[in-house]
């Protein structure tokens, strides 16, 4: 059955097609998720949350319209309100969110550097590369970087200028330069 | 004159306002063709590192997560991770939005509150007007709890599917643990104080559970994730609430303001 026929059906209450639609884009959901969120568990959060919103307005959604692209941002939209709780929470809770940021960008962190001493695997070098990135700047580099959005939409998702927006992305790709060069170096470009 | 790293970065992104001459640049000037490939690698080694393995049944697993709470009518509610961010204030803050509520519905019965009052004092005074009206007293709760079950409902569920022949990191769920059992505690309190069994026997039954979880440290050995399963699963602890989440679920309730419904 394709998507728009599962829509067509959930819309008049058939569960199983809203079952397959479930069923067929959550690892989608969940890659987006995750690269938006960093984290496993808030990931999962995010895929649950995005698929009750899509049930929720699933009549606001356009037949002619693709459903994955749809579903997709409504993804996006409910990771970037995970991250601006989050946010809200550790300001509004003693957390400091400043200083944790301050703490991930020391280059001789005792964490990041376990991390790469105790993992080859690239994949470990790009979390411990993220994970000095501030929370504006994943968000902003995201958004760029994996999701297409315009820097001018960063801005307004961002709450600040553009030209900040494009700053912040300047920092985060600087961050990941100086985190990441040494295995380009070493690495043959795809 | 070099092109440098944030016209790179522009470059790249197709957010320069010259392309053409930038990659007339690059073609002509080794030195800058080169930082240019580097910063091509790095962004090249991000797009690809890998997302965490999900099996093949984690769509079946979020159906199985999502299917029961897609028989609640829609309504307005907050998003579901919000209860897993909260503590003792935020609670208070929803007790005093539901008090505020009420005194504006029913004037004559309600006393004002004074900024002075504290978490449980705002539930007690909930408790004491839901006595002169249960309904309205009842819609309070209901909105409360209902998310408190959908967070608690997911950490037991992870809890019940973790693999008992390993160990459980438990070290990202010990803080939602212990906001869970803040809250837990609240609500149970008050759902005893206003006569509601059914809810105040449930929240009574998970929060050993919670305690648990939130004094686990940063690891459940593999003997204690066994105890705690079977006590999930010897005391039925999924399934109740399940189902008092459904009843309340089924409950109307009124909107709290403009600009909480998230969708």
């Amino acid at each position: 059955m394709s998507d728009a026929a599962a829509v067509s059906r959930a819309r008049t209450g058939d569960a199983d097609a809203f079952r397959l639609l479930v069923e067929r884009h959550s690892p989608m959901i969940f890659r987006v998720a995750w690269r938006m969120t960093g984290n496993e568990h808030d990931a999962d959060d995010v895929v649950q949350e995005a698929f009750l919103r899509a049930y929720r307005q699933i009549d606001a959604f356009e037949e002619r319209a693709n459903f994955s692209t749809w579903l997709h941002r409504i993804a996006v939209n409910c990771a970037l309100d995970l991250l601006r709780a989050r946010k809200r929470a550790d300001s509004h809770y003693g957390g400091d969110p400043e200083a944790a940021e301050l703490i991930g960008v020391l280059p001789g962190s005792e964490a990041q550097q376990d991390r790469l001493l105790l993992s080859s695997e690239m994949k470990d070098a790009v979390a411990a590369a993220m994970e000095r990135l501030s929370g504006n700047e994943r968000t902003a580099f995201m958004l760029r970087h994996f999701e297409g959005m315009p820097v001018e939409e960063i801005g307004k998702t961002l709450g600040i200028q553009v030209n900040a927006a494009k700053h912040t992305i300047f920092r985060a790709v600087r961050k990941l330069r100086e985190s990441l060069e040494p295995l380009v170096r070493t690495t043959p470009c795809t | 004159m070099h092109l440098n790293e944030e016209q790179l970065i522009l470059h790249h992104y197709h957010d320069d306002d010259a392309p053409a001459a930038a990659e007339q640049h690059l073609a002509a000037c080794a030195e800058c063709r080169a930082q240019y490939e580097l910063l091509r690698g790095v962004l090249a080694i991000v797009s690809e590192a890998p997302v965490p393995e999900r099996g093949e049944e984690y769509g079946a697993e979020v159906w199985n997560r999502l299917r029961w709470k897609l028989g609640r009518q829609p309504r307005v509610r907050r998003a579901v991770w919000i209860p897993a961010l909260a503590s003792a204030a935020v609670l208070a803050i929803v007790f005093m939005a539901g008090v505020f509520w009420h005194s504006r519905t029913a004037p004559q019965t309600v006393a004002p509150l004074t900024a002075s009052h504290t978490t449980s004092s705002a539930a007690t005074q909930v408790a004491e007007t839901s006595q002169n009206t249960p309904a309205q007293g009842d819609r309070f709760l209901v909105l409360v709890v209902s998310d408190h079950l959908d967070s608690t409902e997911r950490m037991l569920l992870e809890v019940a599917n973790a693999d008992p022949k390993k160990s459980l990191d438990t070290s990202s769920r010990q803080k939602r643990a212990e906001e869970l059992v803040a809250s837990n505690r609240i609500y149970r309190q008050t759902a005893s104080q206003r006569g509601d069994a059914r809810i105040a026997s449930v929240l009574s039954d998970i929060e050993p559970v919670l305690l648990e979880l939130s004094h686990a440290g940063n690891n459940l050995s593999s003997e204690e994730l066994s105890a705690l399963q079977k006590r999930i699963e010897s005391r039925g602890l999924l399934f109740k609430v399940r189902v008092v989440s459904a009843k309340t679920g089924e409950t109307e309730i009124p909107p709290m303001s403009k600009g909480t419904n998230s969708l």
